[in-house]
């Protein structure tokens, strides 16, 4: 592998998970519309989104903070999905995924949420601040069961390694949702969290907080958000595919898993109203921790 | 291929695509004060799917791109209104919504409600009607589509250029007025 | 003369020259200190790590002398001592009491050295009593309201760790016949399991008061929020950590070296729950140093839970977290200073915005905040990763999640930092606040430097590490410059880690700033979408009481139980029982006389048992 060679993988692969997150957030208002009995816009209306974003002609910033805080986020995005294994024993598509493990993951994942924070709170407005508090302490919420799930299949395979855990489940020809059901429970039912999806919408929240932590944020800055959340999404996405689905021998086997796992949150999420902060972290801690604490009792012994 | 675009063309091809996704990608601050604000939700919702039309709502106005005055506006609520267009970003259209916003409608010889919006802020398209329709309304947003395509929704560069203009026509009915300034 | 014993010279003899240079001028008094700081860090560096000086006193053999361990954190030390006392010259300018102030400073750095190179249990403990009382003469500096109940816990919680560390000495005094360390460690496996685990309980609880281990840490929050900040940093980056000194000495060298792992596994769970205590109560603090000094509670946590757990990543993680603790905390308690001294107050429902105003705090506050959380890629994270990987590896699964509840609730917290301090909508009240002056601003900046570098090339800092825990008993130490291993086999490449983020950053930072370049302008943040409503002068719609009311509200059960509630539940249990007690001293001749005959009474009841 030549240096030219790894920059074009790295490249393809953001490029890809760019195009495939934003198709899939079309989707989801797609379905969201068709459960809602209505038409809905076309699949590549958010590329127009970004598009638009981009081109706006005037931009305002409070702040260098603020004018720094989606580069956090596209930082983030960007560098989680290097880190995570795509295609099963390729050595194009292998990006970074030998220079990293799973601690490493979780707590970049968190990385450009603390760097948007930052610009959010920079803008003055309290409802950024609101939404920063609650999406903080509802992260404090899902995290518990999320990590609870990650530590007991890292315990059970001896490994905290991505690329191994995928390796494992490919030599096996199983997924470790079969092997560690509670975990997967766990990890499936924090997912809508994760994704700030309804129930757990309460960062965005538009009728409550007009929009939260960007509801400054417009123009490029915008743009160049959507664009991280986009790649972060299916970073997010292919990660989960990793750990419990097996991972892909191919693009086309993790686009497939991908979607079909995005839809879990997006089918839970159109039927659900919104929950309080508080209740929030209650129901992260009831159920998927009781999973999560099974899971790990009979991953310990 | 010895064919090179010169910049003019260049430029256009950009205006054009740059065009292509403004009018495709409509997100609306609806400032709602009016009785028109009860059309909005059926707009909005299943039985009449603006959405389809890539027509969706913003929550502030630094996201959104037109500003949809449903109804009459009275003197305390145009400063809010002056407020929300200049906190949005370039380029920004306005849709005057109903028949108050064009000539009074009703409340043509009310002593605290605007007659003729376009005075204040520049509206780029009048839906008449009182009230309009949801039909009406998203005939409203085709032709503004329409225009923001063939590059003549340009209200806010109007606005811009013609800033002190509009500046008097607004302290002529705001005696408080206590705006911060905009360093453009 | 002997370097070692120079250095304490330099110290005990500087601080008593300090007093009477501050009488005759106070320039020459800031001069002088911090030439003495930094020629302690000078002499520091020039100390033969063999070299020893022993005295023969009264029978006693003492000797003085680093090794490799106790090194490493005489590098702290050495290294933060002069930064603080730097700093301290324009934080205290214009305080009174100077002299008597910076002889107390020195006299703790000095006693630090002293504990570090004490070989026996004597000089330690003189030096421990030293330091203890000159620091807390600091706290009570001051002469704040309220003050004398902040060092009366201090120096109860103090009395009660040197009783204990001074029973443990006569008992090894009695036990083995000799008050050196080294023998101690020695002829550890030779004593019976009582004296075993009397001595080590003792020494772990004279210990555990200035780790702030959870049921002895009542004291640090508030101690540690009392002090001057320049104190603080110190106190809280470098005087805490010779608490963890000594914890490492008793778990690894006496209990775990002798097969004994049951102990420090207690610890361990002693130091989790420390972790998440400190860090949800220092999420609900509306004080920065107050939040500061609970989160300086929680951290030393993380390092005492590595100790305990005892493993040869997981004791590496904690003298990297106890050496990277003492920057960034050092970091944060300045920066909260230069606020102080600046704004006039450190509560957050006063502050707002101070970003534009005091930019340099600000980036140092910023990289030691993320140093704090743990996100990579400065160093904080390579901490908390060997943590977690050596206890993940090692199956103490349950230390894990409340480690990573911790540190995620940590988040909170750091964020409340930034935000309360520095971020917001601005006020007019603070439109005149200027930087901190370049002596503090410097400190500052050089200790968030190193976060930064140790971060991508930790193996600067691995270096001396590896060499103390060699010199603990631990073998085949293996390190290297950027990649971290676990016992697994896994491993993270820091470099790549910092070239992802730090590449991607730099693409699209170029990028968004020369998109539409001429469109982009700054607004105020009194230009915020408020539902159209123009902000008045005089409003401020920053958002600062009860933060995280929606997270106190879910963890509302934890707050229950406080230690300081238990603590004071016995103490008035003990007033009662006293009170009780008094009652029998009625001073009426007539009742004393009825209690001789009830004893006499007594005595002739149960003389048939007794004769």
């Amino acid at each position: 592998m030549t240096f030219w060679q790894t920059l074009g993988a790295v490249l393809l692969t953001i490029l890809i998970a760019f195009i495939s997150g934003l198709f899939y957030m079309g989707i989801r208002r797609k379905v969201i519309a068709r459960i809602q009995n209505r038409y809905g816009p076309p699949l590549h209306q958010n590329f127009l989104d970004v598009m638009k974003l981009w081109s706006k002609e005037s931009n305002i910033h409070h702040g260098i903070m603020q004018h720094l805080a989606p580069l956090w986020m596209i930082a983030m995005g960007v560098s989680t999905l290097l880190f995570i294994p795509i295609v099963y024993n390729s050595t194009f598509w292998a990006n970074f995924t030998f220079k990293g493990d799973l601690i490493l993951l979780l707590y970049l994942m968190v990385f450009g949420s603390l760097g948007f924070a930052l610009g959010a709170g920079q803008t003055g407005n309290p409802n950024s601040a609101i939404g920063v508090t609650r999406g903080l302490s509802q992260m404090v919420g899902f995290e518990i069961p999320w990590v609870m799930a990650l530590i007991a299949v890292m315990i059970q395979y001896k490994t905290t390694s991505l690329t191994d855990l995928v390796a494992w489940q490919q030599q096996h020809h199983t997924w470790i949702a079969f092997q560690q059901p509670f975990a997967f429970l766990a990890a499936l039912l924090v997912i809508p969290a994760m994704f700030r999806y309804s129930p757990y919408d309460i960062v965005i929240a538009p009728s409550e907080l007009a929009s939260g932590p960007p509801s400054e944020f417009g123009g490029k800055y915008m743009g160049l958000m959507m664009s991280s959340g986009s790649i972060f999404m299916f970073a997010k996405l292919a990660l989960i595919v990793d750990i419990f689905l097996g991972g892909a021998t191919s693009w086309l086997w993790m686009i497939i898993k991908t979607l079909s796992l995005y839809m879990i949150p997006v089918l839970w999420s159109a039927i659900n109203p919104r929950y309080r902060t508080e209740q929030a972290i209650w129901s992260l801690w009831r159920w998927p921790l009781i999973f999560a604490v099974l899971g790990l009792i009979i991953a310990s012994v | 291929m010895n064919y090179v675009l010169n910049d003019r063309e260049s430029a256009k091809i950009v205006e054009f695509i740059k065009n292509f996704a403004r009018k495709n990608s409509l997100w609306v601050l609806a400032y709602g004060t009016g009785c028109g604000a009860i059309e909005i939700p059926p707009t909005m919702t299943s039985r009449y799917d603006a959405e389809r039309f890539s027509v969706r709502g913003a929550a502030t106005p630094r996201q959104a791109d037109v500003l949809l005055i449903t109804g009459y506006l009275s003197v305390k609520t145009l400063k809010r209104v002056i407020r929300s267009y200049e906190q949005m970003q370039d380029p920004k259209y306005v849709i005057g919504f109903g028949s108050c916003t064009i000539n009074g409608g009703m409340y043509w010889d009310s002593y605290n409600t605007i007659k003729q919006l376009d005075l204040y802020i520049p509206v780029d398209v009048y839906i008449n009607g009182c009230m309009p329709r949801p039909e009406a309304v998203l005939a409203g947003f085709a032709k503004l589509q329409e225009l923001i395509g063939r590059g003549q929704a340009n209200g806010w560069r109007h606005y811009k250029e013609n800033l002190e203009w509009y500046r008097q026509n607004q302290r002529k009915l705001i005696k408080n007025w206590k705006m911060p300034d905009y360093n453009w | 003369m002997n370097t070692l014993v120079l250095l304490l010279i330099l110290f005990f003899g500087g601080g008593l020259i300090t007093y009477f240079a501050y009488k005759i001028s106070k320039i020459i008094g800031d001069i002088l200190i911090a030439l003495i700081g930094l020629t302690g860090a000078y002499l520091f560096f020039q100390i033969d790590i063999h070299s020893l000086v022993s005295i023969k006193l009264a029978g006693l053999r003492l000797g003085l002398g680093f090794n490799g361990f106790s090194w490493i954190f005489g590098l702290l030390v050495a290294i933060l001592s002069p930064l603080a006392l730097i700093y301290s010259i324009p934080y205290m300018k214009g305080r009174e009491r100077l002299e008597w102030f910076y002889m107390l400073f020195l006299f703790v750095i000095g006693a630090m050295f002293g504990i570090l190179m004490a070989r026996d249990w004597v000089s330690l403990f003189v030096f421990w009593e030293i330091m203890t009382w000159s620091s807390y003469l600091i706290v009570i500096y001051s002469r704040g309201k309220g003050l004398d109940k902040v060092g009366l816990k201090y120096i109860f919680f103090s009395a009660v760790g040197a009783y204990s560390l001074l029973t443990a000495i006569v008992l090894i005094g009695a036990t083995i016949k000799s008050l050196y360390i080294g023998d101690l460690i020695n002829f550890f496996g030779v004593l019976s399991l009582k004296n075993q685990l009397l001595i080590g309980i003792l020494l772990i609880i004279g210990f555990g008061v200035k780790a702030a281990v959870m049921p002895l840490h009542v004291w640090a929050p508030d101690a540690y929020s009392s002090a001057p900040m320049s104190f603080t940093s110190l106190f809280s980056g470098a005087m805490s950590k010779m608490g963890i000194y000594g914890l490492i000495l008793v778990v690894i060298n006496m209990y775990l070296n002798h097969g004994i792992s049951s102990v420090g596994h207690w610890l361990a769970w002693f130091g989790a729950i420390t972790a998440v205590m400190g860090t949800f109560y220092a999420i609900i603090q509306d004080d920065a140093k107050k939040l500061l000094a609970w989160s300086s509670v929680a951290q030393l946590g993380y390092i005492v839970t590595g100790i305990g757990v005892g493993t040869k990543l997981a004791v590496f993680a904690a003298i990297f977290l106890a050496l990277l603790h003492g920057a960034f905390k050092g970091t944060l308690f300045m920066a909260v200073g230069a606020v102080e001294r600046q704004a006039g107050t450190t509560k957050f429902s006063e502050l707002r915005a101070l970003i534009r105003k005091m930019p340099y705090t600000f980036i140092s506050t910023l990289i030691a905040v993320i140093a704090l959380a743990g996100i990579p890629p400065i160093a904080g994270f390579i901490g908390k990763w060997m943590l977690y990987e050596s206890l993940i590896t090692d199956g103490h699964v349950w230390l894990v999640v409340l480690l990573f509840l911790a540190s995620t609730a940590g988040f909170l917290y750091s964020y409340r930092i930034l935000f309360g301090l520095f971020l917001g909508q601005e006020e007019d009240d603070y439109k005149d606040v200027k930087e901190a002056p370049v002596l503090m601003t410097i400190p500052m900046l050089l200790m968030a430097l190193f976060l930064v570098v140790a971060g991508t090339l930790p193996g600067f800092v691995f270096k001396p590490i590896a060499q103390s825990m060699e010199a603990l008993g631990f073998a085949d130490i293996t390190y290297q410059m950027s990649i971290l291993t676990n016992s697994w086999g896994d491993m993270v490449d820091m470099t790549y880690v910092a070239m992802a983020l730090g590449v991607t950053f730099v693409v699209f930072l170029i990028v968004i700033t020369l998109v539409n370049r001429r469109g982009t302008r700054y607004v105020t943040t009194k230009d915020i979408h408020t539902a159209g409503e123009p902000p008045s002068e005089d409003d401020n719609y920053h958002f600062a009481l009860d933060f995280f009311k929606p997270f106190e509200r879910a963890i509302a059960p934890v707050f229950k139980y406080s230690m300081t509630r238990i603590y004071n539940v016995i103490g008035r249990g003990v007033e009662d029982f006293f009170q009780f007690v008094r009652r029998f001293y009625t001073g009426n001749a007539q009742t004393y006389a009825l209690y001789v005959v009830i004893f006499f009474a007594i005595l002739l009841l149960l003389a048939k048992q007794i004769f």
